[in-house]
């Protein structure tokens, strides 16, 4: 038996060591934002961060994860809260910065793609707090085993919520 | 308990009943009647109740506190349609503030009343919901009048309060202590692809009073999806529940020899499940179930079959070999003049055949449904439609069962672009065939290649055009011959394999839905034109008469369907016909254009995308060399009472072909805008999928199946290569409607790309997709 630790608290796993993280956490564990969309690495539906790095979880076992953290959009909000030390009080009532920027650009159409654009938008924000357009476009096109994709094309919108995450983060969260 | 009817009142040919109760609470609910007609057609052929007794039969209420549910048979496809504009049409006929309209009850076979498919959800203005609200404002008027005792046109409405005659009551105090029933007339079929439809003419708020719809108010789903709140439909769990993967048969045509046997001793818990050809694997886990899958999938046998030409000879197959006499040529209506003397009187003609492959819906997501069977022969169909009532009536047919059995509850998931418009998706009728089997509640999830090999397809075509150009470089005729296999098939392929009854397959005797006949889809917009001729030729789906299942490449419609593949054609050739007359193209379709809002959406699109007359191909044009060279097209369309317009700007380097699109402007005017944000996004989205579909997108298959089966053998567009996109809302508010805003933004890329590179090279391309590897082919040629 495992233990991972998943938006901030350790979790004991049954699945056999060599399954796919995103079955674990689907499936064993109820944490569902990461969707199935290829299981082949190829779409980015399924993207966790793995110590604050960008992971497929559809191809990697959950053995890798062992001793370290998993966040996914379920714990995005925490982890700001943990970044910026808020109390509790205000840490209940904060979302992080990608979340309320995605919320303000209306990004999502069917949405499906979006949790993991929004992990990956965390993972860029976080080594890269003002990254222009070009920049943007090259971390979700050729930063990962393969560009995040959406077929209902809200590119645009994500690059216009990355910049506005970028501008709240720099006044330090919204409030 | 007091239950007194005390009176019934007409309200523009709808009934109003109410009951006084003796507790607190009460409700204005509105719920309907079939009108004459339809009442018979919907009861012998669906014998449906809509509704679960245990819930309120209704499509709005206005409760005590002020406020209003609604509910809608249509679901959210990413539109966000249900929970922006119908939220501001509900909020806007009922004259209360969009903060009122608090719930939203979406598609759900029990709990829903109106069914149909999820598309043309603005319903050229006249949505279903718009009518029942506005009925209701009518009977609270008369409430409003009964009760203050000023007579019904001496009140007004404002913000949910009705006032008169120095005197006020709030909609949700008319409603305390009462128990109250709006019946509104309605017609149609339940479980057909339309629904039903609200009848009469109920008084509509004049659109010079809107205070509501304008405004960008934010999509609700938004918020739960982004906090990772939304139940998906991925997200269903059941007790007991089994996962489930298929294993299709090895091409379109292959029956089944012998399913293989689950190693036991890997995957103890896991068994195979076979009816007639349709083959799965089922187990506790998802990761058991899909090693499994694999493991069975190399020992099943299957019978080899060939009967499709290979998407190398498709258009040869198409042209040659098709049956396009099966059914009669139709004729577009605006087809008009003498053709043939038009063209004898032409001093230049343009002749080319254009060619579309076969495209995926490509959802994000592969089809996922878990279905629970229960030993009284009921089923649950946890799903993501866009036609659950449709969906509900296929289910009943395969299990030979009354719909009343079957109930569907739809999720979010992701979007697929009218893939499910008839109801099903591609996972549905599987999971419950398991569930059936197992006694279990089974969630069946395609993979990756199942999605891409066993899914529907848009339909590949080609056009053949003839325009004549008299000597002011004016058409003088226009003719063209459309060609596309029937484009929407509605079987459930689980059903099909399983041998188990469906709705027959596309053929020429099938009706408005399944008919293999073609018809017009692109209305036509150049109305100078004297002479014209539109022909559309239908055949059946590419090798479904020769495939021992009868499925072949199955087509369904898909975001612009149909008309994108005439407005694709139409539009190259346009532009074509522009550079032979040495005419600038944007000015060459004004000068063909009489309707006042063509011409002033093609004239924003002008100013906005800082278009200079000119004629094609531009003065350095050239299909040769490493050095890049550049384009710029245009292309229109009318689609649901919409006008649009698109202009883009491409980079190409011939010797490579590579292509780049640099920059697209579309100008949109869907009369009254609802939610600019809302629409926005839309377009934006729109845009990048057909400048994906222009790129990328072709259904590469062999001679026995689709062997495209993931995102390297069907590549879309990537983040790295959206060009700048300029969206141009043109509001207009006098035309007093609101039409459909996102198709038009995907279907004219393709022909303004085409005809940019044209522009940059001076080579007419007449197919697609503009892949590099063909481009830079063509150019050499
Ligand atoms: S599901 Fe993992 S990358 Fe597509
Ligand atoms: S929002 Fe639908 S796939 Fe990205």
């Amino acid at each position: 038996m495992l233990t991972i630790t998943v938006n901030g608290k350790k979790r004991e796993v049954h699945s056999p060591d060599s399954t796919p993280l995103l079955y674990v956490l689907r499936d064993e564990l109820d944490v569902n934002s990461p969707q199935f969309g290829c299981g082949l690495a190829q779409c980015g539906a399924c993207s966790v961060l793995l110590d604050g790095q960008e992971i497929r979880s559809c191809i990697s076992s959950v053995s890798m994860a062992a001793g370290k953290e998993v966040t996914t959009i379920e714990g995005l909000s925490a982890r700001w809260a943990k970044q910026k030390s808020l109390s509790p009080d205000q840490a209940a009532k904060t979302l992080h910065p990608v979340q309320e920027a995605w919320i303000e650009q209306q990004v999502p159409l069917c949405g499906f793609c979006q949790s993991g654009m929004m992990i990956k938008a965390t993972e860029l924000l976080e080594s890269k707090p003002n990254p222009n357009v070009d920049e943007i476009k090259s971390a979700f096109t050729d930063s990962g085993p393969s560009a995040h994709l959406c077929r209902c094309g809200s590119y645009v919108a994500i690059i216009e919520a990355v910049r506005y995450a970028s501008t709240i983060m720099a006044k330090g969260g919204s409030k | 308990m007091i239950d007194m009817t005390q009176q019934t009142a007409d309200i523009f040919g709808a009934q109003l009943s109410r009951r006084s109760l003796m507790k607190t609470g009460g409700v204005l609910a509105v719920g309907f009647a079939f009108l004459r007609g339809g009442a018979a057609r919907a009861a012998t052929e669906t014998g449906v109740n809509a509704f679960d007794p245990s819930m309120p039969e209704s499509w709005i209420e206005i409760r005590p506190d002020n406020t209003v549910l609604f509910r809608t048979g249509k679901s959210d496809f990413g539109q966000g349609t249900v929970y922006t504009a119908y939220r501001q049409i509900v909020a806007e006929e009922l004259d209360m503030p969009f903060s009122s309209i608090t719930t939203v009850v979406v598609a759900d076979t029990d709990a829903t009343p109106d069914g149909g498919g999820t598309f043309d959800l603005l319903g050229h203005g006249m949505p279903n919901i718009r009518k029942a609200a506005a009925y209701t404002r009518q009977a609270i008027l008369q409430l409003a009048s009964d009760r203050l005792g000023v007579p019904k046109d001496q009140l007004s409405t404002s913000d949910g309060i009705v006032s008169g005659g120095g005197k006020h009551v709030a909609y949700g105090d008319l409603v305390k202590g009462e128990s109250l029933k709006l019946t509104i007339p309605v017609s149609g079929d339940l479980m057909s692809i339309g629904g039903l439809n609200v009848g009469g003419n109920p008084p509509l708020k004049p659109v010079s009073q809107y205070k509501v719809i304008g405004k960008s108010f934010k999509n609700s789903a938004v918020s739960s999806k982004v906090t990772g709140q939304e139940a998906w439909v991925t997200n269903v769990k059941l007790p007991g529940m089994l996962h489930a993967r298929a294993i299709h048969p090895a091409t379109v045509g292959s029956k089944l020899v012998a399913a293989g046997k689950v190693d036991a001793k890997r995957f103890p818990n896991t068994k195979v499940v076979v009816k007639g050809d349709l083959v799965a694997v089922v187990g506790p886990t998802e990761w058991e179930a899909i090693q499994a899958s694999y493991q069975v999938a190399k020992d099943t046998k299957w019978t080899p079959w060939k009967g499709l030409p290979g998407n190398a000879k498709l258009f040869q197959h198409l042209r040659q070999d098709a049956d396009w006499k099966a059914v009669p040529v139709n004729k577009s209506r605006e087809s008009r003049g003498d053709v043939p003397a038009g063209m004898q009187s032409a001093t230049k003609v343009l002749t080319a055949t254009y060619e579309l492959p076969y495209m995926k819906h490509a959802p994000i997501g592969p089809t996922v449904a878990v279905a629970d069977y229960r030993p009284d022969g009921t089923v649950t169909v946890h799903a993501h439609t866009q036609n659950a009532q449709a969906l509900r009536g296929q289910l009943a047919m395969m299990l030979g069962t009354s719909p009343v059995n079957v109930v569907v509850k739809t999720y979010a998931g992701a979007g697929h672009y009218g893939r499910s418009n008839g109801g099903n998706a591609g996972a549905e009728d599987e999971a419950v065939l398991l569930s059936k089997e197992l006694g279990k509640p089974v969630r069946m999830q395609w993979m990756r290649n199942d999605d891409m090999q066993w899914s529907t397809n848009s339909p590949a075509a080609f056009s053949d055009i003839k325009i004549g150009l008299n000597a002011n470089g004016k058409i003088a005729a226009y003719d063209a011959d459309h060609y596309m296999p029937a484009g929407q098939d509605d079987r459930p392929i689980g059903a099909i394999l399983a041998g188990l009854p469906t709705m027959a397959a596309p053929s020429e005797k099938g009706g408005w839905i399944d008919s293999i006949a073609n018809g017009s889809s692109d209305p036509w917009l150049y109305e100078s034109t004297p002479n014209l001729a539109e022909r559309f030729h239908g055949t059946y789906q590419v090798g479904q008469k020769s495939s021992p299942l009868a499925v072949g490449l199955r087509d369904h419609s898909m975001r612009t369907p149909s008309q994108y593949q005439q407005n694709y054609p139409r539009e190259c050739a346009i532009s074509e016909a522009a550079a032979l007359a040495g005419a600038d193209p944007l000015q060459f379709r004004l000068d063909h254009a009489k309707d006042e809002r063509l011409i002033h959406v093609l004239e924003r699109l002008k100013a906005e995308s800082g278009w200079q007359p000119r004629p094609s191909p531009q003065p350095k044009a050239t299909k040769m060399g490493a050095a890049v060279v550049r384009g710029r097209g245009v292309s229109a369309m009318l689609r649901g009472g919409g006008y649009w317009a698109c202009a883009v700007e491409i980079a190409i380097t011939p010797a490579t072909g590579a292509i780049k699109v640099e920059k697209y402007t579309i100008a949109v005017d869907v009369g009254i805008i609802i939610n600019p944000e809302q629409l926005t996004r839309q377009v934006q989205g729109g845009a990048v999928m057909g400048i994906s579909e222009a790129l990328y997108e072709e259904v590469a298959f062999d001679e026995g199946a689709i062997t495209a089966s993931d995102w390297m053998s069907y590549p879309i567009l990537k983040m790295g290569e959206i060009p700048e996109i300029k969206v141009v809302l043109v509001n207009r508010p006098e035309v007093g409607m609101y039409a459909q805003g996102s198709e038009g933004a995907n279907a004219l890329a393709a022909p303004a790309i085409t005809a940019a590179v044209f522009d940059a090279t001076g080579v007419p391309v007449r197919r697609l997709p503009l892949r590099s590897a063909y481009l830079k082919d063509m150019l050499k040629a």
